[in-house]
């Protein structure tokens, strides 16, 4: 334990408890002198699924003390959400508790019967799930939702209970309770809706919250609000959180203990800092290196290749072994035991065993435990704005984009205007509904624009153009799709998707050339060439990414939207999709346009950032330029709010929240303007005048 | 136990091609210290402990490999299929029930030409001579019978056909191109806002009664439901993420209707087919009822008619039109949900 802290600097630990943060070592010690509150031992899950056998978790144990927050990290598949639905008696009809016991109050919950689970459920251990919608009623009002639970549970009646719930709302810090009250979920947004699904939940003061990804579907900055009121009501009410997620900045940010699974089992566990900063097994190692924050620009990152087990099958030795760099033989052969590190730190790996040889801990994690501000250098990076023969290739002027007519106008891209270099990536980033999907799509003409126009090589290919002319852009510019499961054609086989591009313009010379050319685009993308003749389901979701992708790259486009590419893929698997990008735009010299709502990922990747709230852009400048000196104050409340994967440094960081009333453009009208080379904001002579100022320029 | 584990971690190792991209593979088969040939180790007994806790070779090839293997969607449609035991028992019956009808006709004694002798022949029960009895008029009901059958089984499955072809390639367009969904709402507001019945009866009229004309005609009004239907799905899949990236790979409107969205309607249409089949049987039922029909050449829809008057005196001249329609009838019901449940790749795993 100590070992691990004394490896963080002295001056990052001082301002540690004074804020959010906790003493990771007094954690530690209180929990050593503690029974556990609740205790998971082998347990074992199966589903039956037409006939298959599906081991979702495999005889793994995990104990919960009170008061803490317990992280349970995986990506998905891992078992994470089944193995917390165990602790509520929430498992789907399909799936059962085949071994081991979960004992909490003297009783063992696996033998529990649906009404006895009725007195526990809700009462003693609550859960909140991922998306709000789903967890609310949409007919019935919000206070209506969580009166029913203040009542039943805590079996108040009428005006009392209506006024705890009014209290509890407030809590939970939604504005105005009294007329919140009487609304229903769809005129709440996605944070408040989420506010109140823990509303719900900690009415009924349970003992033990269950929290699965409660903040998966929301933007950062709301993120940050909602970590924070968990906080603050483990706090006022002395509960003890097991926090499930695949964010490690949302663990570095939340969690006293983290516990890592893989394949049904859990891997690693130990107290927060150990698990960042001392890890031991090959598995969290690749974790955490390939995350983008850690990487250097320029540099691959170290990427996991391949995908989890198909838990359809029987698992031999370390499930981690085929795609672990550092596999002894014996890890195919034994599954290893628990070994412990240090009395809070467990590892289920066989590198700890006494007669495995040493090995060091990758660079990467060592970077980790380093000071590092997150406030940027001084750029020394190519500089594409300033570099004499740069080459414009795709430029947008003045482009809008409504939707809807009439009363139900929608303006979802309003006067926007950048230009892209050659051999550029230039990003987008923004949160949900700020029209930056709608800004590339506009631009690879899915959708039509209302207003201005885009050029391409300086020719206008918005609107009404030329057949040759439509060709030429078809086949210059291609898309990458978000979600990896809808952008491909489930019932087509990986041979029609990759050569679509081939046979709308018939690029190829006979039918043994076109195979030729798909297998070498599948070669490229890093899959084998024989999964030509597969359908998309047979794939994972970075597998399926990576088809997108060939099927794009095989046009030979030069310029490529790239919408979110990474945001539907677990965090092992992003790794290899911002390699294989950044790969093929040095190979091939592809000009990118990035779109992206994680900012640390737009960080690592691009040249170029510009950060779009509601439809404008409102700042743009060079990528570390604009973490250099971000100036409008929404680029620095999303900077603010970004998760960083040391526990140390996320749990001091200072928070900001953007409030666009702060504005006030009624007679100072705003405009666009260049206040460094290279690096423009958005804001009236006043607040120019404040930034130039500020950055004495 | 030992034994059988060995066998499964044998089966694990699929072959490996060794690609030249793999950079890192590569090297590592030239390292003449690690055991050439890729393969993980196989069982404890054959290693030393200290070879135990050696490193193991990487193999970037492995960590790609995938789940399923050898996976086709045909097969595994008809592997579903199979295993719907009264849909196909029920098909199975109905195909021989098809055969039987040229078999019928050809092993009777007497052909649906007989001569009408209502004095002497009418209203004979079944019997060694007259299988299925005689009809009103004196003629052998079982050629009538088996006649029937085969023209209605004929004319119901060409017309289902004709109304879905029509009705699915209506409702792809109808569904796909926003420009044409006024017009086509229009059109089908307009058709059908009249009933079916009386263009018939119209058409009859003017055109003559037949079994082709009205065949021709039950296609020409029968497509609007089915159109309406797939036009709907349609809806739910046009702006999916896939059909948005064969737009951007240049791809045209015909083959983003039947390589990307058609797959995805087929369950439905087969469904929509199967239950069209015994639907136009009882269409024609109708229509021969009012009249509209060709009347010297036997259908089930005929034969029910006549028999529904006579019932009480001949019962079995409605039994035997009736069991057969009874079997087409279930039968289409029964495979039609099978087949579209097979169809549904979510079914298949």
């Amino acid at each position: 334990m100590s070992e691990t802290s004394e490896k963080i600097s002295g001056r990052m630990r001082e301002g540690i408890e004074q804020i959010r943060g906790v003493d990771f070592d007094e954690r530690a010690r209180a929990i050593l002198s503690q029974e556990p509150l609740l205790s998971a031992q082998e347990v074992e899950v199966t589903f039956s699924l037409r006939g298959n056998k599906l081991t979702a978790i495999r005889r793994t144990s995990l104990d919960l003390y009170e008061g803490e927050t317990l992280a349970i990290v995986g990506e998905s598949g891992s078992g994470k959400s089944v193995f917390a639905k165990c602790f509520v008696g929430m498992l789907d009809k399909n799936g059962s508790i085949t071994h081991g016991s979960i004992m909490y109050d003297g009783q063992d919950l696996t033998k529990l019967t649906e009404k006895e689970w009725l007195k526990i459920r809700g009462r003693k251990i609550a859960m909140v799930t991922q998306d709000p919608m789903t967890s609310l009623n949409p007919l019935k009002t919000v206070g209506w939702q969580i009166q029913e639970a203040v009542e039943l549970h805590q079996g108040l009646k009428g005006k009392a209970a209506k006024e705890e719930t009014l209290r509890i709302l407030e809590a939970v810090g939604i504005p105005d309770p009294a007329r919140r009250y009487r609304q229903y979920p769809h005129e709440f947004s996605g944070g408040m809706r989420q506010r109140v699904v823990i509303a719900t939940a900690v009415a009924c003061k349970p003992q033990i919250l269950i929290c699965d990804e409660p903040t998966t579907a929301l933007d950062v900055t709301i993120q940050a609000q909602i970590l924070d009121l968990i906080r603050r009501l483990q706090k006022e009410q002395n509960m003890t959180i097991i926090y499930i997620t695949h964010d490690l900045g949302v663990v570095a940010n939340v969690a006293d203990r983290v516990a890592v699974m893989y394949a049904g089992q859990i891997i690693e566990v130990g107290m927060c800092n150990e698990v960042f900063f001392d890890p031991w097994h090959p598995y969290t190692w690749a974790l955490l290196q390939a995350l983008p924050q850690l990487g250097v620009k320029g540099e691959k990152l170290p990427a996991i290749d391949g995908t989890p087990p198909n838990l359809f099958n029987e698992i031999h030795g370390d499930a981690f072994a085929p795609r672990n760099r550092h596999a002894l033989n014996i890890d195919f052969l034994e599954e290893p035991p628990m070994y412990e590190v240090t009395s809070t730190h467990m590892v289920k790996a066989w590198l700890r065993d006494p007669r495995a040889p040493k090995v060091e801990q990758p660079t990467a994690i060592a970077r980790l435990a380093e000071e590092k501000e997150e406030k940027g250098t001084d750029p020394k990076a190519w500089h594409p704005h300033l570099d004499p023969n740069r080459e414009i290739l795709v430029e947008v002027r003045n482009m809008q984009v409504t939707f809807g007519s009439g009363r139900h106008k929608f303006v979802a891209v309003d006067d926007v205007n950048f230009e892209i270099y050659k051999g550029e990536t230039f990003s987008l980033v923004g949160e949900s509904g700020s029209g930056k999907t709608t800004i590339g799509r506009a631009i690879v003409r899915i959708n039509p624009i209302t207003g201005g126009e885009v050029l391409f090589k300086g020719e206008r290919i918005s609107g009404k153009i030329s057949k040759e002319l439509d060709t030429k852009v078809i086949r210059s510019m291609q898309m990458i799709f978000q979600d990896p499961m809808a952008s491909l054609n489930e019932r087509a086989k990986v041979d029609y998707i990759v050569s679509e591009g081939l046979m709308n313009f018939h690029l190829y010379e006979n039918e043994h050339d076109r195979q030729d050319k798909v297998q070498a685009a599948l070669k490229e993308v890093g899959l084998l060439p024989e999964f030509s003749s597969r359908f998309p389901h047979e794939f994972s979701g970075g597998q399926r990414q990576r088809i997108g992708i060939a099927r794009s790259l095989i046009m030979q486009p030069e310029f490529i939207v790239a919408d979110e590419p990474i945001s539907a893929l677990d965090v092992s698997i992003r790794a290899q999709v911002l390699n294989l990008l950044n790969d093929m735009k040095k190979k091939r010299g592809l000009t990118y346009l990035f779109i992206a709502h994680d900012l640390s990922v737009v960080r690592f990747i691009s040249d170029r950032i510009a950060v779009i709230h509601k439809g404008r852009i409102v700042e743009l400048a060079e990528a570390e330029e604009l973490f250099f000196r971000p100036m409008h104050p929404y680029t620095r409340a999303l900077l603010s709010a970004v998760p960083n994967p040391n526990p140390y440094l996320e749990r001091t960081k200072n928070l900001l929240v953007y409030d666009p009333s702060i504005h006030d453009y009624s007679s100072d009208k705003p405009v666009w303007c260049e206040l460094l080379p290279g690096h423009f904001v958005y804001g009236n002579e006043r607040e120019l005048d404040g930034y130039r100022k500020e950055f004495s320029l | 136990m030992a034994k059988e584990r060995k066998k499964t971690v044998q089966e694990l190792e699929a072959p490996v091609v060794n690609l030249k991209a793999d950079k890192g593979a590569v090297e590592a088969d030239n390292k003449s210290e690690r055991p050439r040939g890729r393969e993980y180790p196989k069982s404890r007994n054959t290693m030393q402990e200290k070879q135990l806790f050696e490193f193991a070779e990487y193999k970037a090839q492995e960590a790609e490999k995938i789940g399923y293997s050898n996976y086709s969607y045909w097969k595994s449609v008809w592997a579903n299929f199979i295993k719907n035991r009264p849909a196909l028992i029920m098909s199975v019956i109905f195909i021989l029930l098809f055969i039987f009808t040229f078999v019928a006709s050809a092993i009777g004694k007497y052909t649906i030409d007989m001569a009408p002798d209502p004095l002497n022949r009418a209203f004979i029960e079944p019997n060694g001579e007259y299988w299925f009895g005689t009809n009103a008029i004196g003629q052998d009901y079982w050629a009538q019978v088996w006649y029937a059958t085969r023209a209605s089984i004929l004319l119901a499955v060409l017309v289902s056909l004709g109304q879905i072809l029509a009705g699915v390639i209506i409702g792809l367009v109808w569904g796909y191109v926003r420009k044409l969904d006024r017009f086509f709402t229009e059109l089908y507001n307009l058709i059908d806002n009249i009933p079916t019945i009386i263009y018939m009866t119209l058409i009859a009229l003017m055109v003559g009664k037949s079994m082709v004309t009205m065949g021709i005609t039950m296609v020409a009004f029968g497509w609007l439901a089915t159109a309406r239907n797939v036009r709907n799905l349609v809806f739910m899949y046009r702006d999916r993420e896939y059909n948005l990236a064969s737009r951007c790979l240049g791809t045209g409107l015909w083959r983003i209707l039947f390589r990307n969205i058609f797959p995805y309607l087929i369950s439905v249409i087969i469904l929509r087919m199967a239950l069209a089949i015994p639907s136009t049987i009882a269409y024609e039922t109708t229509l021969t009822y009012l009249g509209l029909m060709d009347i010297t050449k036997p259908s089930l829809g005929m034969l029910l008619s006549a028999a529904r008057a006579i019932f009480p005196r001949a019962s079995y001249t409605l039994l035997f039109p009736a069991i057969i329609v009874s079997i087409i009838t279930i039968t289409f019901y029964l495979v039609g949900n099978a087949f579209s449940d097979a169809c549904d790749p979510r079914n298949h795993v």
